[in-house]
């Protein structure tokens, strides 16, 4: 009632209601200037969810930082040149100058610290202030280079053509500013050497910048491209202006909403404005039906009205199926998950709001003889579109058994696939292949230890536990453990420091290149340690008390599985099984740091999509069941939709492509969007099918015609898949040609869901023109018994 | 004419300003701070603090004596008490002007002692805030030193030096000292970074007057980037006690003389 109301109101007061909606709309974008964006993954979750906290603990205890940049320098011939370590120092100093690195921490050739003797003198200091004079001085260098297990794989390649500046950064640095200062600083110089630059931060921050640019440019272009394909469709500028200022008035209105209310745009939610254009395309319906009922009727107002009418209640349902698979996100943990539910479900609810208000009033404007040329291609008969898609609802018609049976087989296919999926996340890898940042990371990866960290932290339960040669050896054991796996690239700990003392000081013997005896030794080995080098030396492995001890765990790869592999050989170790040591140790292992925490954000967004996932299921059914009236009616519409989930989430698996963030997002949405066309399709079949018994009854007394026989059903099947198919088909077009733009985005999480969402909509399209009208065919006598129960 | 003009200009110049040349104020002050008396026995207490408010301890007596005059050679010893498991740990150095330092540490769970070659003179001494250069001095003649201002810092008049470093031999760009023109001892300084950024911040929190020197007791070295600070007390501080040249040998760093450690 009070949308047929809206409806009235708008068609006798177009005028108003247009100004009206361009005045909010501005409202809402003076709100722009204020936009954030936040793509630290951290803000995934709550900063006091359990693993930041603990994070944040490990930062504080071990003085880490947040964030390191690994710049990796690669001479093919050799860095172990004057011209390459030259480069180095220069470059080093430079780096320490720049405004946000925490300059006192860098490691590199001029400031590792080194412990070496020489002539029976014990020397800790940074490894080569100075670049060697000459070839003895070389020579020096390069032993203690590869002598020492501390340096190798860090900051020197085990074939010595790598070396890496380590550079960690102050809180609130940008990572992306950082890296162009550092660019720049290498661009500078000239040689054989090649400069890689690589670290989470860079690939977060980058990945931000490029996300304001995606949001600037793609969304704008994705609606051009819509602009058009409506144009094609339609012939008529002006109502493809209209549906596309329906689409950008929602969007304003919801991102300028966002912003108002003091949000971030996170990764999520900058994808918002493009699923906003791809909902609007749902009133595509209401253009497709106003042509038709023009044709029929050929009075604006009237053709208007009862348009709305008879679109209403699938439209209303549809946005409703959509905002509910959109708002159950609004229930999930995940922070920028909700958000993105929210802003999702909202704007569709306004593009309804606009569907009921703004469209019809717009319509008012259109000059007749516009529509009454674009609604002449509108013709069943005529239209090809409509004749193709007969022929495919016929197909399900005719040959229903044998089309569910093909179905059955494609099921059982995509559920082995689905079997095959892998679970993983790689922040890396939502870079493109050629981009500067997953190759610098992959170089770096190759070459060196690895640009993803993470800690074992090792607690006991008594200050200065560590100092024994027990813990020592315990720490040891496991370090050795980790290596064995092919994603750690490098571990270091205290006992490294302490095994290099060791051997130090007894002039390079390798037989001491061991842990020591007593728990004496080692305490005073530390002592001697932290009286040269840097604190933070000593401060990032063990604690204060010496109750804590810090495992580093260099990651080649950045994918979320790799710290689940970690923390499982850790299980390993601790349950005895490798290890030699006869007693109970009394320390436990504890996972942190950055590798860690995407695990657990990855398994958090996961588990919460899967949540998700299943709440949206029982909802848009329920949702099925109540605009059917009827739970048979709605298996019926939601059979096809869950089909094509299947099969695209069996490609997935086939294909190897990792179950990742943006492909678990978009198991909710796809199933909010896909809903609408069996809603759609049943809504105006069963529409038709009465309408059709009508007429019939009024024309004969036989109360036997009160019931479709099977002729009328296919008829109405056929006419379902021509008329309101087309706008279905349209409808998927449309949505497809919107999406198919952010295939071309640099960034892969957007060409994931570009893709997904492609192949999701037509494919659901087809879907439910082929297999509705092959159920309904098939359980004629089921679907229909009980709606002639219900009439007697 | 000329007369007021000479009158103006006497009265610019800061009251009580006998045209001390700013390299003279710091010697006077490097001879305050480092070198009073013959010899210096003090027992130290350190505590590292680390940004979250963890400690760790380093307790140490410290035995000095002077060999010429101030900013010449000193020869230094110090004897561990804390941490625990440092006990009876000796560490010498033989300070020399224009010269690196010979350091030597004993290692008493392996019974043996190393020479420890003298390096970066911007390294942390035991791991604290302070520098070895905090603590045994920097030459003069390494830093350009200019006098900035003169202003009252807790009530004490006192000289602002600029010092800058004339090679790139430390982690600073330049560093400020308050010098109180009474006692010549730093009050304050402000060391910058080579971004220019003020990072490190030394602080003399207690003077007391030990055999009629004025003498910091008490000294705080804040690290403002990393949070970490250091606080020194000095106990038992004493001098001109006559320490004997053969306790800065090998044989007393192993075994070190009962009088001096109790």
């Amino acid at each position: 009632m009070k949308k047929s109301f809206l409806v009235n109101f708008s068609v006798n007061h177009p005028k108003l209601v247009v100004l009206l909606t361009i005045l909010i709309t501005l409202a809402f974008a003076t709100q722009f200037p204020k936009i954030r964006t936040d793509t630290n993954p951290k803000s995934m979750l709550p900063e006091t969810s359990d693993v930041r906290v603990w994070n944040d603990e490990v930062e504080k205890t071990f003085g880490l930082y947040e964030d390191m940049i690994v710049v990796g320098i690669v001479n093919e011939k050799g860095i172990l040149n004057k011209g390459t370590l030259s480069k180095i120092i220069h470059i080093t100093d430079e780096i320490l100058k720049i405004k946000g690195v925490a300059a006192r921490d860098v490691n590199s050739f001029p400031t590792i610290t080194n412990v070496s003797a020489e002539a029976g003198t014990l020397k800790v200091a940074p490894l080569m202030t100075e670049v060697p004079e000459d070839d003895a001085e070389m020579r020096k260098l390069r032993k203690m280079l590869f002598e020492n297990p501390l340096f190798i794989d860090r900051i020197i390649s085990k074939d010595g053509k790598n070396t890496a500046i380590y550079v960690p950064l102050e809180k609130g640095a940008n990572g992306k500013e950082v890296a162009d200062k550092i660019r720049e600083i290498a661009g500078k110089e000239k040689g054989d050497e090649k400069y890689y630059i690589a670290g989470d931060p860079v690939a977060r921050d980058t990945f931000g910048a490029e996300m304001f640019k995606l949001m600037a440019v793609f969304a704008p272009i994705a609606g051009m491209v819509m602009l058009l394909i409506r144009y094609l469709m339609f012939r008529d500028l002006f109502l493809s202006v209209t549906l596309m200022m329906d689409a950008m008035v929602s969007i304003v209105w919801s991102m300028g909403l966002l912003i108002a209310l003091g949000f971030p745009v996170h990764i999520m939610s900058s994808m918002a404005p493009v699923f906003l254009m791809a909902i609007a395309t749902d009133s595509i319906h209401i253009f497709n039906e106003f042509y038709f009922r023009y044709r029929e009727t050929k009075d604006k107002k009237t053709a208007i009205i009862e348009t709305m009418n008879a679109v209403s209640r699938p439209v209303r349902y549809t946005a409703l199926a959509t905002a509910v698979g959109f708002g159950v996100l609004l229930f999930m943990n995940i922070i920028p998950v909700k958000v993105f539910g929210g802003l999702v479900a909202f704007g569709t609810v306004m593009l309804r709001v606009l569907s009921f208000s703004f469209i019809p009033a717009m319509f008012t404007f259109v000059k007749e003889e516009h529509i009454e040329k674009a609604s002449k291609s509108e013709d069943i008969e005529f239209s090809r579109t409509s004749q193709f898609l007969k022929s495919l609802a016929g197909f399900g018609a005719h040959k229903p058994k044998s089309t569910v049976f093909v179905g059955l087989v494609l099921f059982s296919i995509a559920v082995f696939g689905l079997t095959k999926i892998v679970v993983n996340n790689n922040l890396v890898e939502w870079f493109k292949k050629d981009s500067e940042v997953r190759i610098a990371d992959n170089v770096i990866n190759q070459a060196l230890g690895g640009t993803s960290l993470g800690y074992i932290v090792a607690q006991s339960k008594e200050d200065d536990y560590i100092k024994t040669p027990e813990a020592m050896r315990y720490i040891e054991g496991l370090q050795r453990h980790l290596e064995k796996l092919s994603v750690v690239g490098k571990t270091s700990s205290v006992v490294d420091y302490v095994k290099r003392i060791n051997k130090v000081l007894h002039d390079d013997d390798p037989e001491y290149d061991t842990v020591p005896e007593t728990k004496e030794t080692i305490g005073q080995y530390l002592f001697l340690f932290s009286m040269s080098a840097k604190p933070s030396d000593l401060d990032n492995v063990v604690d204060y008390p010496f109750r804590k001890a810090n495992i580093w765990v260099q990651l080649k790869t950045w994918d979320a599985q790799a710290m689940r592999d970690v923390i499982k050989a850790v299980e390993e170790y601790k349950a005895g099984a490798i290890h030699e040591l006869p007693l109970q140790m009394e320390m436990e292992f504890k996972p942190a740091g950055i590798a860690y925490f995407n695990l657990v954000w990855n398994d958090e967004v996961l588990y919460d999509m899967l949540r998700g996932f299943i709440i949206a299921l029982i909802t848009v059914f329920i949702i099925l069941a109540v605009n059917f009236r009827s739970i048979k009616w709605a298996l019926v519409g939601y059979a096809p939709l869950l089909f094509t989930i299947l099969l695209i989430y069996g490609v997935v698996g086939y294909m190897g492509k990792d179950f990742d963030m943006p492909i678990s997002v978009l198991s909710c949405l796809s199933l909010g969007m896909a809903v609408d066309f069996a809603i759609h399709f049943i809504g105006r079949f069963r529409q038709k099918i009465v309408e059709s018994l009508e007429l019939r009854v009024k024309s004969s007394e036989d109360k036997e015609l009160q019931t479709p026989n099977s002729e009328l059903i296919t008829q109405s099947l056929l006419w379902t898949a021509a008329r309101p198919g087309k706008g279905i088909m349209r409808n998927a077009v449309l949505f497809a040609a919107s999406f198919s733009v952010m295939m071309f985005a640099p960034l892969t999480p957007y060409i994931t869901v570009g893709a997904f969402i492609v192949s999701m909509m037509l494919l659901s399209a087809i879907m439910t023109i082929i297999y509705i009208p092959a159920l309904i065919t098939l359980f004629q006598g089921w679907l229909f018994c009980d709606k002639c129960e219900g009439r007697k | 004419m000329k007369r007021y003009l000479i009158i103006l200009l006497i009265m610019l110049l800061p009251a009580g300003a006998s045209a001390l040349a700013p390299e003279e104020v710091m010697k006077k002050s490097q001879e305050a701070f480092l070198y009073q008396g013959k010899d210096f026995k003090a027992r130290v207490m350190m505590k590292l603090i680390s940004k979250g408010g963890q400690e760790r301890i380093r307790e140490l007596t410290m035995l000095r004596k002077n060999y010429g005059e101030s900013g010449g050679a000193q020869k230094y010893f110090m004897y561990f008490y804390q941490p625990a498991d440092v006990k009876d740990m000796t560490f010498m150095v033989y300070k020399f002007p224009a010269k690196d330092d010979d350091r030597w540490l004993f290692v008493p769970a392996i019974n043996m002692v190393r020479r420890i070659a003298a390096q970066d003179k911007s390294s942390s001494f035991v791991g604290s805030d302070f520098t070895y250069e905090d603590v045994s001095g920097r030459d003069i003649e390494d830093d350009n030193h200019t006098i900035t201002k003169e202003e009252k810092l807790d009530a004490k008049d006192c000289y602002v030096i600029k010092s800058a470093p004339k090679a790139q031999d430390v982690d600073y760009s330049y560093k400020l000292s308050w010098i109180d023109k009474g006692s010549f001892l730093p009050l304050k300084e402000e060391y910058y970074d080579k971004k220019g950024e003020l990072y490190r911040v030394f602080s003399a929190d207690e003077i007391k007057d030990v055999k009629g020197f004025p003498t910091i007791t008490k000294r705080t070295m804040k690290n403002l980037l990393s949070g970490h600070r250091t606080e020194v007390t000095y106990t038992k501080a004493d001098y001109s006690i006559g320490i004997e040249d053969s306790l800065f040998s090998e044989r007393f760093l192993k075994q070190p003389p009962k009088k001096w450690i109790e």
